[in-house]
């Protein structure tokens, strides 16, 4: 994944407030990242069926990923629900801004929950996929 | 019933429709390749001493990493349209952890024909070596029909 200059501060957990907008991210889907990406997953057999293009979980992955730098959780944080739709096919060498805000965020005795939104664009501003992750952190 | 290419021939799908399964083995060095490469290094998936004090009892799998084997089985299946039309939403029932093997598994449970697209639900499931359910999920694609 080639970043285009997202290292900022990290904001942390306790900051955040639901409606809260990330600074926007951006990173491109060159080939030697996606080829990286299959080979992680182990899913040569996609490799054909994609065609020259990138599969959308490594889209979503790469998103989250350079989101996790502009958050900063609690180590043992973990991923407890995810939803997904993507809009269109995105081929490789794609640049994708990413636009994350905080949808909710719950504290029990027990258990911090937060629900991210996620809005990915390609570099002409097309929405390629959208998704909503709920994380579960250590109170 | 599925092409030479592996993808379901959109003539035969039918409600009740098995998509082909899809079986990975979990291993710690997958796990770490995975962070490397999504850039995602929590410690409860690398950090093997910090994963056994923690509720888990041990290191898990990244929860993206389940998910891009269930997108791998409807991409299979379903080729480009999973791609650029897929809707997916997946709860973590259970952690996958190294050592484990784990398949995912899916079928067709209503298909909807309108204006020459078939809108295709289906439910999918990732099981552990045991039958534990890892995750549990509804995904919805549209395939010309």
């Amino acid at each position: 994944m080639t970043d285009k200059n997202n290292k900022r501060a990290a904001i942390s957990y306790e900051d955040l407030v639901p409606g809260y907008e990330f600074p926007p991210v951006s990173y491109e889907l060159d080939a030697s990242t996606v080829s990286g990406y299959l080979k992680a997953v182990d899913s040569p057999g996609e490799i054909e069926v994609l065609g020259g293009f990138v599969p959308p979980l490594a889209i979503a992955a790469y998103a989250m990923a350079a989101m996790g730098g502009l958050l900063s959780l609690p180590p043992g944080a973990i991923h407890a629900s995810q939803e997904f739709e993507f809009f269109k096919l995105v081929p490789i060498g794609t640049v994708i801004h990413c636009q994350t805000k905080v949808a909710r965020k719950l504290a029990r005795a027990k258990m911090h929950m937060l629900v991210l939104e996620l809005n990915i664009f390609d570099q002409n501003k097309k929405e390629v996929q959208s998704g909503k992750a709920t994380i579960i952190l250590p109170a | 019933m599925s092409s030479l290419d592996g993808e379901i021939v959109p003539a035969e799908i039918h409600e009740g429709m098995t998509l082909p399964s899809v079986a990975k083995h979990i291993t710690q060095e997958g796990i770490n390749l995975y962070a490397e490469a999504s850039g995602d290094f929590n410690p409860i998936h690398i950090d093997e001493s910090f994963a056994a004090q923690t509720p888990l009892g041990g290191t898990i799998a990244h929860g993206m990493l389940i998910l891009a084997y269930l997108s791998e089985m409807m991409t299979l299946a379903f080729g480009k349209s999973w791609l650029a039309n897929g809707r997916l939403a997946a709860r973590f029932k259970a952690p996958a952890r190294p050592g484990d093997t784990v398949t995912v598994t899916g079928n067709i449970n209503s298909i909807e024909d309108k204006d020459g697209i078939s809108h295709i639900r289906c439910s999918l499931e990732c099981r552990n070596q045991k039958d534990e359910t890892i995750v549990v999920g509804d995904a919805m694609v549209n395939v010309s029909s």
